[in-house]
């Protein structure tokens, strides 16, 4: 493989992420009036500036210094709409560099996410840290779905059992459930004082813990969640790799390695699996983010700290940098995972050349 | 015999779904005793049993709101969300993806690709309207030259198939429960601002598959023959092409729609994009969380929930 298409590819990403950041940007501000000053006075971080008078004129002084302080006062784009004409028949101005998406964009070029609107700590070190928590959750959740679904898909695809037909109907029904039904059914049934106490309803295990018994406490409080997750990514894998395998299995290759004699399960495993695999590639690179987007849903429901927890509290406060950053982040993900399975492909199958 | 059991299923799951959309759409002229978002303070958290004699059939959830009006007023706001959203969807793509797929390049003159840009740009008034007027000007100027010198000029061409499928993919970076959540950030979205969000995340969808079956139609002998008589393209793409190539949205709407219902609830759930006073089944499950004791706040929607997406999943299914 070239390194020009590598380049190339690499030079498309960047384009799509600005864009996709840029889009984010311009519409996640789409209510001027609320911003996330009101946030901070109400809620009592931003202290000090007459919080304690409820003068209007003082509460609109206090909001004028922290939305000017934030950068929030100046106008979002290079160009914004004006209510009169102006003299010369423009219905819109251009505001210069002094912008809001300028600033934005100028200080990303130098590498820098900004900081939280709430917390005032970087952008960069909260998704890092957030980033701790969820790559482990959403890691074991990928590798035992991946293991799964391969171990379903050759059961499902092999010889007649009497398991596979309420697997499938089971898997089918799976398909249905949303991601947040399945965890919090499965909250509601196994960590509830009502119903089945089994499991821990939030949280992570206790920081005083130590050695083996934290690594128990925490596969307890992480059992659930990963659980749900794998439930919502199996059937979608098993039952795709499921159709491909029987492809496969209908091929001529296939007939003549049955003519010579291979056994059924000695021929998925290796000649039709790795044929079958190819499509599965492209569904895992789809996975990585939206494990990552069903993240959000588990980590909400059982209350674990994360990079889903940390978006949708930003999403709801209006913190804008710190959903831009995740954002982007995950769009990188996605990207990268994108560029790592068009390396798969070709060394999966080495048929595969790049034109262009 | 699976034929037939498969057709009985259909029925039940259209059945299921009509039901849902007649009990959302009526939800306002119904006779019930209480609004979907009003609490009731002398009621918070009654069984089904208990409530029954106050009116509250269903019971009510832990802040004391009816869960039979959540429920009716729900398939409401999910009925009115969703639908229109993915017939939206499901236009945009098959517009975008069969010119993707048979357009290919919109061609035109430099000039004229000159006039328009300047005529826009007086159009919108954006800064300086005069210079959009002097470039269209310009540009007339070197259309008349190039014609009285009975020269051709270059020829500018955007290829329409990459511009689209470079938008789509763009929209398709990011997670869409991601995505919609960053844009709601902003604040609360009214149900059409919902609507048009999910439009814009979910065309691509649509528009690839429109795309590929476009592909595969052209190359077929009777549009040749078509292309031979003469037809111009326009009438090609409309009377003959767009007929086969609209065939997978067919199955791809119920799919749209099941993954719009997932994504509504579970933004609802979450407490983004809708205004927290807006009825919803996801608004319902989150306040189930408050009370796990009260496994009717929790039971109704999430069968609803699974019905409904299973309903569409077996519909989808030919």
């Amino acid at each position: 493989m070239g390194l020009h298409f590598l380049g190339r590819r690499l030079l498309n990403t960047l384009v799509a992420l600005w864009g996709l950041g840029s889009l984010v940007f311009l519409l996640g501000r789409h209510d001027p009036a609320g911003g996330p000053e009101q946030q901070l006075l109400s809620d009592g971080t931003e202290s000090g500036i007459g919080t304690e008078s409820r003068d209007p004129a003082a509460m609109a002084a206090a909001r004028q210094a922290v939305r000017h302080r934030l950068g929030l006062d100046q106008p979002l784009f290079y160009l914004s709409q004006q209510a009169p004409a102006a003299a010369n028949g423009a219905r819109w101005r251009w505001n210069g560099t002094a912008n809001q998406y300028h600033h934005w964009l100028a200080r990303l070029l130098r590498g820098e996410l900004g900081h939280s609107l709430r917390t005032g700590q970087p952008v960069a070190g909260q998704l890092g840290a957030a980033l701790c928590c969820t790559l482990p959750l959403t890691g074991t959740a990928l590798a035992l779905a991946l293991g799964a679904a391969l171990w379903l898909g050759q059961g499902l695809a092999g010889p007649r059992r009497w398991w596979q037909g309420p697997v499938r109907a089971l898997l089918l029904a799976l398909q249905s459930a949303p991601l947040f039904v399945l965890a919090l059914g499965l909250l509601l049934l196994l960590a509830n004082p009502q119903a089945l106490n089994w499991f821990p309803g939030y949280g992570l295990a206790d920081e005083e813990l130590a050695g083996w018994n934290r690594l128990g406490e925490l596969a307890r409080h992480l059992a659930l969640p990963v659980v749900s997750l794998v439930l919502a990514a199996l059937p979608d894998l098993a039952l795709q790799l499921e159709a491909a395998l029987r492809h496969e299995l209908g091929t001529d290759y296939a007939a003549a390695a049955r003519a010579k004699g291979l056994g059924e399960a000695q021929l998925i495993r290796h000649h039709a699996l790795p044929n079958a695999l190819l499509p599965t590639l492209t569904q895992v690179t789809g996975l990585v983010p939206a494990l990552l987007a069903g993240a959000l849903v588990v980590e909400v429901v059982y209350a674990l700290p994360g990079m889903g927890r940390l978006l949708a509290a930003a999403a709801a406060l209006r913190d804008y940098p710190v959903v831009l950053g995740g954002v982007l982040l995950t769009g990188a993900a996605r990207l990268g995972a994108l560029l790592l399975a068009d390396v798969l492909y070709h060394r999966a199958d080495p048929r595969i050349r790049w034109t262009r | 015999m699976d034929q037939v059991a498969h057709r009985r299923r259909q029925y039940a799951a259209l059945a299921w779904l009509l039901l849902v959309a007649g009990a959302g759409l009526a939800a306002p002229y119904l006779p019930l005793p209480f609004a979907p978002a009003e609490p009731d303070l002398l009621a918070v958290g009654v069984s089904p049993a208990q409530g029954a004699g106050a009116g509250h059939w269903l019971g009510t959830d832990p802040l004391g709101r009816d869960v039979l009006a959540g429920l009716l007023f729900g398939a409401r706001t999910l009925v009115l969300v969703t639908v229109p959203a993915a017939l939206l969807a499901a236009l945009l793509g098959a517009v975008l993806g069969s010119l993707a797929g048979y357009g290919r390049r919109l061609a035109a003159p430099a000039p004229a690709w000159l006039l328009g840009a300047g005529l826009g740009w007086w159009g919108l008034a954006l800064p300086r309207p005069a210079l959009g007027l002097a470039a269209a000007a310009g540009a007339g100027a070197w259309a008349l030259g190039q014609w009285l010198r009975h020269r051709s000029g270059p020829v500018w061409a955007l290829s329409l198939d990459a511009l689209i499928q470079g938008a789509g993919a763009l929209v398709g970076t990011v997670p869409r429960l991601v995505l919609v959540a960053a844009v709601a950030t902003g604040g609360p979205l009214s149900l059409t601002g919902l609507g048009l969000l999910l439009v814009l995340t979910n065309w691509p969808g649509p528009a690839r598959l429109v795309r590929a079956e476009t592909l595969r139609v052209r190359a077929l002998p009777f549009v040749e023959a078509a292309r031979a008589l003469g037809l111009p393209a326009a009438c090609i793409l409309r009377r003959h092409v767009l007929p086969l190539a609209l065939r997978p949205l067919r199955a791809d709407l119920p799919l749209r729609l099941a993954a719009f219902v997932g994504l509504e609830s579970t933004l609802s759930f979450l407490g983004l994009g809708l205004p927290p006073d807006t009825a919803s089944w996801g608004r319902l499950l989150d306040a189930a969380r408050l009370d796990p004791a009260a496994w009717w706040t929790a039971a109704p929607p999430m069968l609803a929930l699974l019905l409904t997406t299973g309903a569409l999943l077996i519909l989808s299914k030919k």
